[in-house]
C-alpha cells in the first residue's frame, strides 16, 4: 500500500526537519524535493495511480534520508570547527 | 583512407542506432557518477554499510535498465541510487568530522591538563621562593638582632672605657674628636721627655680604653708653657708626643693609625703668668677621631 510508505516518508521528512535540515542549504534543497514529491504522490494516490505513486514516494524517502544525513554532516563539521577553534584559543592562552 | 574512415563512421552510426533504445537515462548516468565518487571517498572506510546499500540500489537500477530500458521504474530507481550514494558520502563526512572533533577535544583536554600542570609547577616554584624569602628574612632578622646585641655590647664597653679614662685624665668632646688631656707633670720630669713609671700605668689604661672603644685615627699633641725659648719648647713638646706615641704603639695601638706632633706653647689653655696656669699648659693631648 503506498499509503504506508507515504506515511513513512512523511515521518522521515519530519525527522530531517528536526535534525536541522533547514539550517543547511543543501539539506534544505533535498527536504524541499522530498516535500514536493510527497505532494505529487498524494495526487497520484487520489488519481488511483498507486504504482507511480509508490515510485515517487521512494524518491521522496531517498531525499528525506539524504536531507537528514546532510544536516547531520553539517552539524558535525560545525562542531569540529568549534572544537578546533577552542583548541587554538587555549593554546594561544597557554603560550602567553 | 577516406573510405576507411567513412566505413568506421557508418559502423558507429549503426551501433548507435542499434543501441538507441539502450542509452541510459540521465538519472542513471548521475547515479553511476555519484556511486563512483562515493566509492573513491572516505565512505569506503567510514560508511561501508551505506556504500553497500548504494551499490545495491545502483545494481537494481542497472537491472531495471537492462530489463526495461529508460522506462519506469529505471529513472526512479536510479534517482534513489544517486541519493543513496550521496547519503553514503554525507555519512562518511559526518563520521570524519566527528573523528576530527573528538581528536580536537582530546587535544584540548590534554592541553588543559598540561596547562594545569604548568600552573601547579609555577605555584610550587612561587611557594618555594616565598619560603626561601621567608627563611632569608628570618635569618636577616636574627642577624639584625645579633648585630643589635653586639652594638649594645660595644656601646656598653665603650662607655665603660670612657668612664675608666675619665678617672685618670680629662676627657672632652670637641669638633676635632675626643680629646684626652694628660698633665705634663704626671708624665714627665721637668725638661725631660722620658715617661715616668706612673705615666706608663696611666697610658696602659688609655691604650686599653682606646682599644675597647675603637677609633679611626689618633693624633698625640705635645704642649709646653711659654717659659724658655720657643724652639726648645717645640723640640721638647715633639719629643714628649713621640714618647707617648711610641708607648701606645707598644701597647697595641696600630702605628699606622697614630701620629704625633709638637706644638710648643702655641696653644696655651691657661695663663702662663701663674704657676697653676703654666702647669695646665704643660700637657699632652691625645685627639681621637671616632669611627663614623
Amino acid at each position: 500500500m503506498p499509503q504506508e510508505t507515504l506515511t513513512a516518508a512523511q515521518a522521515s521528512v519530519k525527522g530531517a526537519e528536526v535534525g536541522g535540515a533547514n539550517e543547511d542549504p543543501k539539506a534544505q534543497l533535498h527536504l524541499k524535493l522530498a516535500n514536493e514529491q510527497i505532494d505529487k504522490a498524494k495526487k497520484l494516490i487520489e488519481d488511483g495511480k498507486n504504482e507511480e505513486a509508490a515510485r515517487v514516494i521512494d524518491r521522496a524517502q531517498a531525499d528525506a534520508d539524504l536531507a537528514l544525513a546532510l544536516a547531520q554532516q553539517a552539524k558535525a563539521l560545525r562542531d569540529a570547527k568549534d572544537a578546533d577553534e577552542s583548541l587554538g584559543k587555549l593554546k594561544r592562552k597557554l603560550s602567553q | 583512407m577516406f573510405r576507411l574512415t567513412t566505413s568506421l563512421l557508418s559502423l558507429a552510426l549503426v551501433g548507435v542506432a542499434a543501441c538507441g533504445a539502450t542509452l541510459p537515462p540521465p538519472e542513471l548516468v548521475d547515479a553511476r557518477k555519484a556511486y563512483d565518487r562515493a566509492s573513491k571517498s572516505l565512505a569506503a572506510q567510514l560508511a561501508p554499510a551505506q556504500l553497500d546499500t548504494a551499490k545495491q540500489a545502483l545494481d537494481k537500477a542497472e537491472k531495471s535498465f537492462e530489463d526495461h530500458g529508460v522506462d519506469a521504474p529505471t529513472p526512479d530507481l536510479a534517482y534513489v541510487a544517486e541519493r543513496k550514494a550521496e547519503l553514503a558520502e554525507a555519512t562518511a563526512g559526518k563520521a570524519a568530522a566527528e573523528r576530527d572533533a573528538e581528536g580536537a577535544d582530546k587535544k584540548f583536554k590534554d592541553a588543559q591538563l598540561e596547562g594545569l600542570d604548568n600552573t601547579k609547577a609555577a605555584l610550587n616554584k612561587e611557594r618555594q621562593n616565598s619560603e626561601k624569602t621567608k627563611a632569608e628574612l628570618e635569618q636577616e632578622k636574627k642577624e639584625l638582632g645579633e648585630e643589635k646585641v653586639a652594638r649594645a655590647e660595644a656601646e656598653k664597653k665603650a662607655a665603660a672605657a670612657m668612664a675608666s679614662l675619665q678617672e685618670i685624665a680629662k676627657v672632652k668632646e670637641e669638633a676635632r674628636g675626643m680629646v684626652i688631656t694628660l698633665s705634663g707633670s704626671v708624665l714627665f720630669a721637668t725638661g725631660k721627655y722620658e715617661l715616668l713609671p706612673i705615666a706608663r700605668d696611666k697610658l696602659d689604661e688609655v691604650a686599653k680604653a682606646l682599644t675597647d672603644q675603637g677609633f679611626k685615627s689618633i693624633v698625640v699633641e705635645g704642649h709646653t708653657d711659654s717659659r724658655g725659648k720657643a724652639s726648645d719648647n717645640d723640640t721638647l713638646s715633639l719629643k714628649r708626643a713621640d714618647s707617648v706615641r711610641t708607648y701606645l704603639v707598644s701597647r697595641g695601638i696600630p702605628s699606622d693609625k697614630i701620629t704625633s706632633q709638637g706644638l710648643g706653647s702655641s696653644r696655651s689653655v691657661a695663663d702662663n703668668g701663674t704657676p697653676d696656669g703654666r702647669a695646665n699648659n704643660r700637657r699632652v693631648e691625645i685627639v681621637v677621631s671616632p669611627i663614623k
